[in-house]
């Protein structure tokens, strides 16, 4: 029998989780890293979905959880491609470097 | 009468046509539509009164399409003709030709626009259009129209000699001191359409006469004020007359068609129009008679003393519609419209006259540098002769028949009968004497300049007719203006009584006292102007009466003085603030958009964790 965590607690794990990633999006310049701690806020959200799922006992938040996958699967897939790009251009992946893209 | 359209529609076609191609036109060409036009606008206007005749005199109207239809205001081009517009059409389109054709020998070879043959006439139509909207529409708004166009085409006019800046500032003071009038005009139609809920003028006067009549006539007597005071700008009247006599800085014919014949009676036509709004308050029709009769005093008092010939003819204007607005005021209606129409004819003869002399001498204007001159030019003496009978109102000229009538009626009037009449009897008296003044100096004497008259068929033709139309035009005036206006018609007065034979007699003397003055110099003129009394009373008169300096000290001077410290426009500041902060706040918030992705996301995240704050209800 395993021993029921109680929500308040995955729940505080999941914002900790959140703002974890948070601070890596705006502190970080690497894009590898910035990607990385984009996947992490994805997670602790995926996490409290199943929390909430495990604690009302429906299903929905297990399907979330497959969509938010699949969204982080997608994400990935385009973002490597923008990180190739950006490689190529700046021969670096500071991120900042792009910042001449503003109108 | 469907030929009504095409009164208007003439001149309006002879303007656009001279007005886009005036560069390509020969003059011959521009000559033939700029009077043709208005030929043919006459004509339309003469089957138009005969049909109208034929048909037993019923007002009728002619739609020409609605101009806009918006929430149950839809004010519509409609031509309206009775007997008061059909006599203005007449004296418009008639007396127009006349002087188009006139105009086309006068300033064929002009010295000093002598590019602008076509512009001239292309005016000159955009006026006679103009000025038949004012008299055809069939409400407020047309009318308004009408009204403005006749001042934009008088201020185009008088400046068309624009190389001389003189000129120019003679059109400016002409538009500015008219458009004084024209707010009033304004203010009180849209007061009475507030009052009364529609712009068509014989409905509005139905309606009033509803209301008003009988009960409270307060609102009557403030919308015949405001009349009064746009009929006054545009009619030069006193206290808004100051622009006449710069006005002949225009060429003659203009001098003549605008600023005597037509437009500047536009003031008598509106209070005629509008006549049953001074018919319910009497103290608005009072008003009008004490503006003419102060205007015909002091014009006629200002034109002995004026030494250019075009300034005397041009008080003499403000004194015989001052003559006209009088006739209004006391109730003799019809006489004023009939008066309107002789001194149309006499006036255009006498301003035409005044031309072909002027172009005899190489635009020479000064009455002292003219004399002698009935011998040299035989054809203008003799037309500026009839014109200055029928001025002084001689018996059985046109001026004769409709001043009696006025002079009579006056008479009679209720309360103020002797001082009006014998205010009107001075004033004839005068009348007579600066005219025979004029003749005198200009005609007779001994010669100072030499003068050579070079006038066609196209010019002494046009003065024929007027000469016809002056002696004549008194005998078959009391049919045309019969039936319109609310005394039935010109009143019936026996000329034997002793107010008759006064009245009567009081041009004989003008002329007598003129001939002892000026042909038999019995009493030294120069002598008594160059007394210190005389001297004074002379620049007072020529000054016409202290106006011009007082609107110059009053207005004038402090508008400009205003204008001049005021130069960086302090409302302005208003508008420039609203721009700095505008332009401040762009600056800012451009400074976000930096570019940086992780700017982006923290804006995002801050502006997120702020939304989910506010919705929790932890701030705000």
């Amino acid at each position: 029998m395993p021993v029921a965590v109680p929500i308040e607690h995955v729940l505080a794990l999941a914002g900790l989780l959140f703002l974890l990633g948070l601070i890596g999006v705006l502190v970080r310049r690497n894009v590898m890293f910035l990607l990385m701690s984009l996947e992490v806020m994805m997670n602790a959200a995926s996490l409290a979905f199943v929390a909430a799922g495990a604690r009302w006992a429906a299903p929905d938040g297990q399907i979330m959880f497959m969509f938010i996958l699949a969204l982080a699967a997608a994400e990935v897939a385009v973002a490597l491609g923008i990180v190739v790009q950006l490689a190529r251009r700046f021969e670096s992946l500071d991120v900042d470097n792009a910042d001449e893209m503003y109108g | 009468m469907d030929l009504l359209w095409l009164v208007p529609a003439a001149p309006l076609v002879g303007f656009l046509i001279l007005f886009v191609l005036h560069d390509y036109l020969p003059k011959v060409v521009a000559a033939v539509v700029g009077a043709g036009s208005v030929g043919v606008s006459a004509l339309a206007a003469l089957l138009v009164g005969m049909d109208y005749y034929e048909a037993g005199a019923e007002p009728t109207w002619q739609l020409l399409w609605t101009w806009m239809s918006v929430a149950g205001f839809d004010p519509a081009i409609r031509l309206y003709l009775d007997g008061l517009a059909l006599a203005m059409t007449g004296v418009i389109t008639g007396v127009g030709f006349l002087i188009h054709v006139y105009a086309t020998g006068y300033m064929w070879n002009d010295h000093e626009e002598p590019e602008g043959y076509a512009r001239f006439f292309a005016y000159m139509n955009l006026f006679v259009f103009a000025m038949l909207m004012l008299v055809l529409g069939d409400n407020l708004l047309v009318l308004f129209l009408g009204w403005e166009g006749v001042g934009l085409c008088s201020y185009l006019l008088i400046g068309f000699y624009h190389r001389d800046p003189a000129n120019g500032y003679a059109a400016r003071k002409a538009f500015v001191v008219t458009r004084v009038g024209d707010t009033f005009m304004a203010l009180g139609l849209f007061l009475m359409f507030r009052e009364l809920g529609t712009i068509e003028i014989q409905q509005s006067l139905t309606l009033a006469n509803e209301q008003w009549s009988g009960g409270d006539t307060t609102m009557a007597l403030i919308i015949g004020l405001l009349l009064l005071g746009g009929a006054v700008g545009k009619s030069a009247q006193v206290p808004l007359q100051t622009w006449l006599p710069d006005a002949m800085a225009g060429p003659t014919p203009v001098s003549a068609l605008i600023h005597a014949a037509t437009m500047v009676t536009a003031g008598v036509y509106l209070i005629a129009r509008m006549h049953d709004i001074f018919l319910i308050s009497p103290e608005a029709q009072l008003a009008v008679a004490v503006v003419g009769l102060a205007t015909l005093f002091i014009a006629s008092f200002t034109a002995l003393v004026q030494t250019d010939i075009k300034r005397v003819l041009a008080f003499s204007t403000m004194s015989q519609i001052g003559y006209m607005f009088f006739a209004l005021g006391v109730g003799a209606w019809s006489a004023a419209i009939f008066h309107l129409m002789t001194h149309a004819f006499f006036k255009a003869l006498l301003f035409l006259s005044a031309g072909s002399v002027i172009l005899a001498l190489h635009h020479e204007q000064d009455i002292f540098k003219m004399g002698g001159l009935w011998r040299k030019l035989p054809i203008p003496f003799a037309s500026m002769l009839i014109g200055s009978i029928c001025l002084a109102a001689l018996p059985f000229t046109s001026g004769f028949f409709s001043k009696d009538v006025i002079m009579l009626t006056a008479f009679e009037h209720a309360s103020h009968g002797l001082v009006f009449w014998g205010g009107a009897a001075i004033a004839a008296f005068m009348t007579a004497l600066y005219t025979t003044r004029m003749m005198i100096i200009v005609f007779f004497g001994e010669e100072r300049s030499e003068a050579h008259d070079s006038s066609r068929l196209n010019m002494w033709g046009p003065l024929l007719v007027l000469c016809a139309l002056s002696l004549l035009g008194g005998w078959f005036g009391f049919g045309v203006v019969a039936d319109v206006l609310p005394d039935g018609g010109l009143g019936e007065f026996s000329h034997f009584s002793a107010v008759a034979l006064v009245t009567m007699a009081m041009p004989f003397l003008g002329i007598f006292v003129g001939w002892l003055v000026f042909g038999r110099r019995v009493i030294d003129v120069e002598a008594l102007a160059a007394s210190k009394a005389g001297n004074a009373l002379k620049r007072f008169f020529f000054g016409g009466w202290g106006f011009d300096w007082l609107y110059d000290n009053a207005v004038v001077r402090p508008v400009m003085w205003v204008a001049r410290i005021n130069k960086g426009d302090i409302v302005d500041w208003i508008y420039r603030i609203t721009v700095a902060v505008t332009r401040g706040a762009h600056h800012v918030g451009s400074l976000t958009q930096s570019g940086r992705l992780r700017w982006y996301a923290a804006n995002m995240a801050f502006g997120l964790a702020l939304f989910f704050l506010i919705v929790l209800g932890v701030i705000g």
